[in-house]
């Protein structure tokens, strides 16, 4: 049962809107409820072949020989397919906007960084005959040490996942191995704090766990073009990913999708339409690529792992003048869009609160788990968990009713953000208070008679006189290199891929070897040596090798999320 | 390799084929080995299967119910004879896999799966295997790895004098119907207010079904209270040797049997 309070911000709203505020059928129910709704796998072809992956058994192995012979030989099998069949065997999601780095292959090559990552694929006339040639395919992989945990996947010495990112962190802005977010100065309030409360909170990974599983079939259409019925969330996303990692021009591509069975976020990665793509050109015939049950919740990306520590500084009427963030957000083995979360939860902090000082510090972490994506508000669902646990830990440390706690500090209309941005149709009092009168949970008058509408805004617009600002997790090599850019980025415009990759197969970053801890480790400027710059690094702005004026015109990320530097 | 079907109209048959074969497995209700078919299990490629009728009987012969190997959950339910087993039935799988699951084939499912198996424990049950003489329960469980290559014909369950004097509990996340954390099924006869010869059974709290023979033995001669159960509880975990897996973790599961034992003993709903 709904109930709208109308009587909020009525002035702000208008209640004669067609839609808005109305009921309104879904238009895909009808198809749904009588079960008409045609899904990629309705799509049948004569003919159809199936594809199957021979995956990892372990968390970290490097792949030292792979034999397919007596696999290819087996009855029904038309193709197998290794690393060196994919035309671009390395791609990242955001590539496609210009973020991050292009980090992993379609089909594993050199090594395998997480259980159950692609290595064959196998193409047969049935799904049988597919499993069945799996099992006569014999890798010899050379087990490697692997790490699963985000803090120690950070510590020198660290077995390094991801090739691209030999540190085990996502480099952001071309330069630090976390998120920034300063805003006032965290440790000077800190210490004219009456109380410092400090948390840790962590959230597991979540499956998406949707009722059909991520598939595609791509079959052979007329004018050299392929049609892909698939099942992805993200339709141009995916044509784009296919027409990059298989180097085809996008208008050969024919997409359909548009009835996604549950996706709730997992169906965005793209993993589907260009291996069965590529099953479709290597064989001339329609191929269909699905995960099974097991593979969807084993392979299939969840919403990651998060922790946080989160330190706030507290005074003794309730108020929060600092809070401090350390995040580590666990990317799996590859970059996905865990990067983009944190992007993301960063422009969130410190919640729905007015705090004068926040700094926060986020780590997109690669460790040897299952990659990470998208999943209903993530970047942010785990930080305001954190958040909120933290908010009744702070009432409970200074006494205070935690309804009043979260009235007091709330935001209001008017009020600057930690990300620099005016809070506006903010509204949280009044959720407090309804909640406050339906929990039958007692607040103070004073409180009953707070609103987002009043006491926003003068002082509390102001950006601090002083926001403290460091280089800590300053990477070394980075804004010298090519590290953080792509030199020659992907155009999706362009009809014709050129006949060599436009991608480096190694990035350009090269830890520098003399002071390396060991040969290829991580090289990461020592946090406690944070304030002093290195004698290897000038992090003075105006003297980059490769000035920011002389790079490829293509749209930041940072100014198609909204964050851009104002 | 392909795989192939055989079809026997005798469970004689069925069972002189399966024990022929090294490649060969017996297809019961299906709902555990067409799951191994589809994700392509190498280490059979023969189904062994019969559209033997004996399979399909619930009958009372003397003093002892016989329900066939082939009867599914469903039938469990349908069927008057069963009807006091019908509440285990309904905690198998959802209906589509009480449509197929049989209660020959529970006999072989693998931990956390087998909750009927852990009543027809409880209630003393014998399995018949074609062509052999009946054997207790207790005895084919505890070589069932052994006994994987018979095909059971039926289950006889000694009649119950008192209805009533069967519970079972299944623990499960999903509701009803869920994988078992645990469960428990008792048979809890009374002479004059005390137990007598009082059977119980955990399934998803070992490798396989199994008795909890302290608990039996601490309740013999008590009363169904909580002063006569006291010692029961405090046994409840003996010999048991729970699983760690996605549903519950060891720990957890050797925490929660007591709790759901003494409702169980003591009929309290939850």
């Amino acid at each position: 049962m709904i109930e709208f309070r109308k009587e909020y911000f009525a002035d702000e709203r208008d209640d004669n809107l067609n839609e808005i505020g109305k009921p309104t059928q879904r238009q895909d129910m009808l198809g749904h409820v009588t079960g008409r709704s045609p899904y990629f796998d309705d799509h049948l072809f004569d003919g159809l072949l199936h594809l199957k992956c021979l995956r990892s058994p372990h968390h970290h192995a490097r792949i030292r020989s792979v034999d397919t012979s007596e696999a290819e030989r087996m009855p029904g099998v038309k193709k197998v397919i290794r690393a060196r069949d994919v035309p671009l065997n390395l791609n990242t999601l955001l590539s496609l906007m210009d973020f991050g780095l292009d980090d992993e292959p379609m089909l594993a090559d050199k090594k395998v960084c997480y259980v159950g990552e692609p290595v064959v694929a196998v193409v047969a006339e049935t799904e049988r005959a597919c499993f069945d040639a799996i099992a006569k395919i014999r890798v010899d992989y050379e087990v490697l040490p692997h790490v699963l945990d985000v803090e120690e996947a950070i510590k020198p010495g660290a077995p390094s996942v991801n090739p691209t990112y030999p540190t085990n962190t996502f480099l952001y802005h071309e330069k630090y191995d976390h998120q920034k977010l300063r805003f006032g100065d965290v440790e000077a309030a800190l210490r004219q704090a009456d109380h410092v409360v400090e948390g840790r909170y962590q959230m597991s990974p979540i499956e998406q766990a949707p009722t059909e599983t991520c598939g595609a079939i791509a079959a052979p259409e007329t004018n050299n073009r392929f049609v892909v019925y698939t099942s992805t969330q993200a339709l141009f996303f995916s044509l784009g990913t296919a027409a990059k990692m298989l180097k085809v021009s996008s208008n050969r591509l024919h997409f359909i999708g548009g009835t996604v069975g549950g996706g709730f976020g997992g169906k965005v990665d793209s993993i589907h339409e260009p291996m069965a793509i590529l099953g479709c050109m290597l064989t001339g015939k329609p191929v269909r690529y699905a995960w099974d049950r097991e593979e969807e919740m084993q392979v299939g990306a969840p919403r990651g792992a998060e922790r946080w520590y989160i330190t706030d500084g507290v005074m003794n009427d309730g108020r929060i003048i600092a809070r401090k963030f350390i995040g580590y957000f666990d990317s799996g083995a590859y970059t996905r869009l865990s990067s983009y979360a944190i992007i993301k939860g960063t422009g969130h902090l410190p919640g729905p609160y007015t705090i004068p000082n926040v700094s926060s510090d986020v780590y997109c972490v690669f460790t040897n788990r299952t990659p990470a994506t998208a999943m209903r508000g993530f970047g942010i669902t785990g930080v305001d968990f954190s958040i909120e646990a933290h908010m009744d830990k702070v009432a409970s440390k200074i006494g205070m009713n935690p309804i009043e706690l979260r009235i007091l500090n709330s935001y209001r209309d008017g009020d600057m953000k930690a990300h620099r941005r005016l809070a506006k149709n903010t509204a949280l009092i009044e959720c407090c208070q309804v909640v406050a009168e339906k929990a039958k949970w007692k607040i103070g008058s004073e409180y009953k008679a707070m609103s987002s509408l009043k006491g926003g805004g003068g002082e509390r617009a102001l950006i601090p006189a002083h926001t403290a600002i460091d280089q800590k997790g300053m990477v070394r090599g980075s804004g010298t290199s090519s590290f953080g850019y792509q030199p020659q980025p992907y155009v999706p415009s362009t009809p014709t891929f050129p006949s060599t990759p436009a991608f480096p197969s190694v990035p350009a970053y090269t830890p520098a070897a003399s002071s390396s801890p060991a040969p290829g480790a991580p090289e990461r400027r020592p946090a406690e040596n944070a304030p002093t710059p290195s004698s290897t690094y000038n992090p003075t702005p105006s003297q980059p090798a490769t000035p920011v004026e002389q790079r490829p015109a293509v749209n930041r990320f940072s100014s198609i999320s909204g964050l851009r530097r104002r | 390799m392909p795989m192939s079907v055989k079809t026997f109209a005798q469970v004689d048959e069925a069972a002189r084929a399966l024990a022929a074969s090294r490649s060969a497995r017996y297809l019961g209700g299906g709902t555990l080995i067409m799951r191994a078919v589809n994700y392509g299990d190498q280490s059979f490629d023969t189904i062994i299967r019969t559209t033997d009728p004996r399979l399909k009987q619930i009958a009372q012969q003397g003093d002892m119910l016989v329900i066939g190997a082939g009867i599914t959950m469903s039938e469990v339910i349908a069927n008057r004879e069963t009807a006091f087993l019908a509440p285990v039935a309904r905690t198998v799988g959802g209906p589509a896999i009480r449509n197929m699951a049989t209660v020959g084939g529970n006999l072989f499912a693998a931990s956390p799966y087998g909750d009927f198996t852990a009543a027809l424990l409880a209630l003393d049950a014998r399995v018949v295997p074609a062509g052999g003489q009946p054997i207790s329960l207790d005895e084919f469980l505890n070589a069932r790895e052994r006994n994987a290559g018979l095909v059971i014909v039926s289950v006889q369950i000694p009649r119950l004098r008192d209805v009533n004097a069967f519970r079972y509990v299944k623990v499960s996340r999903v509701k009803p119907k869920g994988i078992a954390v645990m469960s428990i099924a008792a048979v809890l006869p009374m002479q004059a207010g005390r137990l007598a010869n009082a059977r119980v059974a955990y399934g998803a709290m070992g490798p396989r079904p199994l008795r909890a023979l302290a608990v039996e033995r601490a309740l013999e001669g008590r009363s169904l209270d909580e002063a006569g159960i006291a010692q029961a509880l405090a046994v409840a975990t003996e010999g048991v040797d729970p699983p760690s897996d996605p549903i519950a973790s060891d720990w957890y599961r050797r925490q929660i049997a007591p709790v759901h034992l003494k409702r169980l003993l003591l009929g309290q709903r939850r």
